[in-house]
């Protein structure tokens, strides 16, 4: 405090600490706050209910929808990225703002979107109802929603990676005699490994998330459609906060693991 | 296996990157494309792997038409200018790659594999990262992976461009070996004149999607037929000087034409003289010497085993400098030397003699023909007689600001050249300002006039309104601007007018080889205001202009005519008698009288830059 | 070498995500599978019946349908605000049964086509399942002396209040408030009118169902709320009621209406559908909601629930002309109008 330090070395101490004191409000005070009222009622409750049907279900459907939609955006987005990035086309541009579009509309809008296309009421569901399909409030509704508002993030992930690669690097596999295919398989997709796994993570974690389109064309159905995060909020809702707060826990643990990967990775490529 | 190009085309938005381009390589040789960036020779090596298409033309390996051969099939090793090393594969994965698609078991592989390392030299390497090797490592992986299957063809995209001097030197040498022990055919492009001498067995230039010419390296230096090959490969001095009984005089030194380079009386005749073929003497030399005079020295540097000089020698009448570009106002002739650097200096005014030389083939003239695609083509028309009796080339040029019409502006322009009576003409389509891109055009290519038609424009808006842009680019441009009017079938008249300014020398000469090769009669006019006594100059300016057609064989009549402005004695001599073409200079005086007598000329017009002739 | 760890390293991750997709997917891997899919009956209800549903219900009616040789049923069930739910029944949603807290939503499912016009008036009771009479719930001490919903209008009282345009309690509400001054001494349109008006002043927080009115409640928000006397009672009977609940003398007695939505019932779903909809008026069915806090459509069951405070006046929505009329006349004529409109900052 009294001898002035060092021009050429700044003291960490108050620039991280006035970032700590920015956070701790802001981000990590609210999710300790979670894990605090989860095991409020002990380990026990917390595993009560944690295990109850509605839960487990809930768990369960979403990851699983988080796994089709990750699994099903990668082929989607890593195709549309490469489409997008070693073709010349008219209307070239347009398409990658439309493509882009899902992370600038709000998912309340997104779910409405497919209600009124898909819905019983619905553009193209009205001819479907007769045919006894019916996508929304089903989870294939759900998956639907996820892939429409995760899509982006997969794209945003690959297409860099692919941009970054020379147009000769494909060339030079075609010239040794590989066909489109194997150039893709064994030149383009392990030069994109690293945007894959990231972005497929990135859409794994979103679409464990994903609230406002879900609450929408789910139907919110217990044991049927209803996501954690919906579970989360109609339990909330309905003033069983300790079983809200159960699932929110499990879900912020996925993300930090989640993220941790996904950090620890991307430090490691850049390495 | 040799490798056959038939009049290939390759066009990107309308341009011919490679324009008819003719080659065969001999089965085993080392052939290298030399030439400019973008001047197409790398498109060539792509039409050969088959990554991209020709637009027009036949590509033969061995005779067989490669035309429905993909890439992958055509068997052809390609080493790309940045390596593309497959950066998650090791050195060895990579050189294995080629043969790992092929189904090759393991094994044999892997033998291959430790063969082709020990080959280019990076035995026991095969294990290691793209990133953890140096550039010329890289480029001896890519050139094994290229290698791995025994393609047919080897190509090589500027392989040593990214690496340094050193480097480069040692790898050419081991490139050189491998190819000739391997004996695979191959072309490699490059940019630098000492790799293609050092590494071709044949060297073909390249310019703008042309291959000017194809020889090997000490004929090609020796005897150049095109000047850019000739600037391209060593550089020199390049000076041009009239063709008189089968002689150039440059000033006092008359030096004889070889009867293989066809030229005739009064012709324009380059000569090109390499540094080294230029001696720098302290003594006067003997009188049948090739001596320019005594010089000047403008510059000396010293580069390791040669010196290159600058030197200055006095004018030469009647001698134009092309390389290198004189400097504005520059009167004396500048010529590139060059001495081993272990010789003593020469003194600060040396003799200047020339010790051999090289005379260029003559160019065949060649027009630019500017067309609008639609309307009425006084251009085209004018550009048929000009074609055939000048035995000259005509391009057709069209300019549009639409991408999308550029296919169907070069169908349009084809047409209406055939409808002229254009025989086999090449179309370039431009996209863009309709001056910028002929200015641009003339610029890039070695035109010797340029034709624009009056015709539209003058329908559109009366007689009296010939079209702005023609008077725009007359200001614009360096080459000779023909401005074609009406629909002449013969130029028998031309009217040469040195009123304008000084009289000038290019337009008399410009107009005068016209006239020759037109048949035609010149009138020589120049103009005095009425009342006023002319210049004593004057007359002898007309009689040494008369003197200098009769030389090119031409006959001609002098007259002087009192008027206002020169503008008006010109247009009055035209009332009184009709020419078929008003020659006038376009020099910085001049421009409001240019101006004026294209606007108002009921004829053709040509303008001649200052000095472009 | 470095290849090697790094190859190793990417193990842990990979076995993490196997066992993530393993888990998730465990109930549907085919030899984890106990038993094919019972039938299932779907049922969408406003946000209070959740716990008597869950808890109550479902289970005695699992039991019941057992007992009469009809197996295993499961239930799929959606709790929200009344307005929601018949909100999402009009957009598809493949509900079955729905308990909805207001006749009108019924009207309107009717209106949109998605049930024939007045069918719940051909179930018992004209379709009404039970009854709950809306209370004050106020800290704990009462320390603002609130006795009614006249007192709700006095300066400085907080009150928190659910949507009337999502729910339907909250429209129960609104016309308890108006109702409490129409039938009050002086009486009359006049001080309904003022009743209400003096209660919207003071609204802090509107939530978009009774139940997440509660919640808001439950976390601090205000010095009073407008609510079911079940939601009261039930905490209570759990021991989380950290407040206290004022009777007013005179307010409305909530029904909730039943409906049934053919549609979506497949035709071998009939038989069990119908034999849980006649459950639901049961005496089982109707002590089950008593002792969850709904007051019964048989009055006599009520004093099994020793909970339940007495009402000077109560009143039901057929005073005031049936859901209709109330509807017109005083959600939309006085709340929305004149009430709403005379709150600007709102």
């Amino acid at each position: 405090m009294t001898s002035p330090s060092a021009p050429s070395a700044p003291r960490a101490a108050v620039p991280v600490g006035i970032v700590l004191l920015v956070l701790l409000p802001l981000i990590l005070m609210p999710l300790s706050a979670i894990f605090i009222f989860a095991f409020r009622g002990g380990a026990d409750d917390f595993l009560r209910v944690l295990t109850s049907r509605d839960a487990q279900f809930a768990l369960r459907f979403s990851l699983l929808i988080a796994f089709a939609t990750a699994a099903i955006n990668a082929v989607f987005g890593t195709y549309t990225a490469y489409v997008l990035s070693r073709y010349r086309f008219r209307g070239k541009q347009p398409l990658g703002i439309v493509v882009n579009l899902p992370v600038a509309i709000p998912t309340v809008v997104v779910g409405t979107s497919l209600l009124l296309l898909w819905g019983p009421i619905g553009l193209l569901g009205r001819l479907l109802a007769p045919l006894g399909i019916q996508p929304m409030f089903a989870p294939a509704g759900v998956l639907l929603a996820h892939l429409f508002v995760t899509f982006p993030y997969m794209l945003g992930a690959v297409k860099p990676v692919l941009d970054e690669i020379e147009g000769t690097y494909e060339e030079a596999a075609y010239t040794i005699g590989a066909s489109r295919w194997q150039a893709f398989r064994w030149v383009i997709l392990p030069a994109l490994k690293g945007g894959l796994f990231s972005g497929a993570l990135l859409t794994f974690a979103h679409s464990l998330g994903e609230f406002g389109a879900t609450v929408l064309v789910s139907g919110n159905l217990r044991l049927r459609t209803q996501t954690a995060p919906l579970y989360i909020f109609a339990q909330f809702e309905a003033g069983n906060v300790a079983a809200a707060n159960a699932v929110a826990a499990v879900l912020a643990t996925l993300s930090f693991v989640i993220f941790f990967f996904l950090l620890r990775y991307t430090e490691r490529r850049g390495r | 296996m040799s490798i056959e190009l038939e009049n290939v085309t390759k066009r990107y938005a309308g341009q011919a990157t490679v324009d008819g381009v003719t080659l065969e390589v001999q089965k085993g040789e080392l052939f290298v494309l030399l030439g400019a960036s973008g001047s197409g020779k790398s498109t060539i090596l792509r039409l050969i792997a088959g990554l991209i298409a020709p637009d027009d033309g036949v590509i033969r390996l061995e005779g067989k038409d490669l035309t429905p051969v993909p890439a992958q099939e055509r068997g052809v090793g390609f080493v790309f200018q940045n390596y593309s090393i497959f950066r998650h594969m090791t050195v060895g994965e990579n050189i294995e790659f080629g043969l790992r698609i092929r189904g090759v078991k393991r094994s044999a592989r892997a033998e291959r594999r430790d063969e082709l390392l020990d080959l280019v030299g990076l035995g026991g390497l095969g294990g290691r990262y793209e990133n953890q090797m140096s550039g010329g490592q890289l480029q001896r992986v890519a050139l094994a992976r290229a290698l791995a299957y025994r393609p047919n063809v080897l190509l090589l995209d500027e392989p040593f461009g990214a690496l340094d001097v050193k480097i480069r030197a040692q790898l050419r040498q081991s490139l050189k070996d491998i190819q000739r022990s391997l004996g695979v055919t191959t072309i490699l492009v490059t940019h630098d004149q000492e790799e293609a001498f050092e590494l071709g067995m044949r060297i073909g230039v390249m310019d703008r999607g042309r291959l000017l010419e194809v020889g090997t390296p000490s004929d090609l230096y020796a005897r150049p037929r095109s000047l850019y090959a000739a600037q391209f490969l060593g550089g020199g001095t390049v000076l041009v000087g009239q063709c008189t009984r089968d002689q150039v005089r440059l000033g006092t030194l008359t030096l004889p034409i070889p009867a293989d380079v066809p030229h005739e009386e009064g012709d324009r005749v380059r000569v090109l003289i390499r540094p080294e073929q230029v001696s720098l003497e302290g003594a006067e030399p003997a009188p049948q010497a090739a001596s320019l005079g005594r010089g000047e020295i403008l510059e000396n540097n010293f580069s390791g085993a040669v010196r290159r000089l600058r030197v200055r020698v006095p004018p030469l009448p009647g001698v134009r400098q092309l390389v290198p570009a004189p400097a504005f106002g520059e009167e004396g002739v500048t010529l590139e030397a060059s001495m081993p650097a272990h010789l003593a200096e020469p003194p600060r005014q040396p003799w200047v003699v020339l010790e051999s030389w090289h005379i260029l083939r003559q160019p065949t003239p060649r027009l630019l023909v500017c067309d609008e695609g639609e309307g009425i083509a006084p251009a085209l028309e004018l550009a048929r007689p000009l074609v055939a009796s000048l035995d000259a080339v005509a391009t057709v040029l069209g300019v549009t600001s639409d991408a999308r019409r550029i296919d169907a502006m070069r169908a349009a322009l084809a047409e209406r050249a055939a409808a002229a009576g254009l025989e086999t003409p090449s179309v370039r389509v431009r996209r863009g300002d309709l001056v910028t891109e002929i200015v641009s055009e003339q610029r890039e290519g070695p035109y010797d006039f340029v034709v624009i038609g009056a015709g539209e424009v003058e329908s559109r808006r009366g007689r009296r309104e010939p079209p702005r842009f023609g008077e725009i680019l007359a200001g614009r441009i360096r080459t000779p601007l023909l401005l074609a009017r009406g629909r002449p079938r013969r130029i028998e008249r031309i009217l040469i007018c040195t009123a304008v300014g000084e009289p000038g020398k290019s337009d008399i000469r410009a107009g005068g080889w016209l006239a020759r090769r037109l048949g035609a009669a010149v009138t020589l006019l120049h103009v005095v205001r009425p009342g006023q006594t002319p210049l004593p100059m004057v007359p002898l300016h007309l009689e040494r202009g008369v003197a200098t057609l009769r030389e090119l064989g031409v006959s001609g009549t002098h007259c002087m005519r009192a008027a206002e402005s020169p503008v008006e004695g010109i247009l009055g001599l035209l009332r009184e008698t009709p020419h078929d073409l008003v020659v006038v200079g376009a020099s910085a005086g001049g421009e409001r009288i240019t101006r004026q007598v294209l606007r108002q000329a009921g004829c053709s017009v040509l303008v001649v830059p200052h000095g472009s002739w | 070498m470095e290849g090697t760890s790094s190859r190793w390293r990417g193990v842990l991750p990979a076995v993490l995500l196997a066992a993530l997709f393993v888990y998730a997917a465990w109930p549907w891997l085919p030899f984890a599978r106990a038993e094919r899919n019972p039938p299932t009956i779907v049922f969408y209800g406003f946000s209070i019946l959740a716990d008597a549903f869950h808890d109550g219900i479902f289970p005695a009616f699992q039991k019941v349908w057992a007992a009469e040789g009809g197996g295993r049923v499961e239930f799929a069930s959606s709790f929200g605000g009344s307005g929601t739910v018949t909100n999402q029944i009009v957009m598809g949603v493949p509900a079955q049964v729905a308990l909805l807290s207001l006749e009108s939503d019924a009207d309107r499912l009717a209106d949109a086509g998605v049930i024939p016009r007045d069918s719940w008036k051909r179930l018992p009771n004209a379709g009404v399942l039970n009854l709950t009479p809306f209370v004050i719930l106020v800290r704990p001490g009462n320390p603002l002396g609130i006795r009614g919903f006249e007192d709700l209008g006095k300066p400085g009282v907080r009150v928190v209040h659910p949507d009337p345009m999502t729910s339907g309690g909250a429209n129960w509400a609104v016309v308890a408030e108006y109702g409490s001054g129409f039938r009050g001494s002086p009486g009359g349109p006049a001080a309904g009118v003022a009743v209400l008006a003096g209660v919207w002043k003071n609204v802090v927080a509107q939530a978009a169902s009774a139940r997440a009115a509660r919640t808001q409640f439950e976390n601090g928000f205000g010095d009073a709320l407008v609510t079911y006397e079940q939601d009261a009672l039930f905490d209570k009977s759990r021991g989380r009621l950290r407040a206290d609940v004022a009777y007013p003398p005179r307010t409305i007695l909530s029904e909730h209406t039943l409906i049934v939505v053919d549609r979506n019932i497949r035709p071998r779903e009939r038989a069990l559908v119908d034999r849980f909809v006649r459950f639901l008026w049961s005496e089982e069915a109707q002590k089950v909601f008593v002792r969850f806090g709904f007051r019964s459509v048989r009055p006599e069951l009520d004093a099994a629930n020793p909970g339940f405070g007495s009402i000077a006046d109560p009143f039901r929505i057929a005073d005031f002309g049936g859901w209709k009329r109330a509807r017109r006349e005083i959600v939309e004529g006085v709340w929305k109008d004149r009430v709403m409109k005379a709150t600007p900052n709102r």
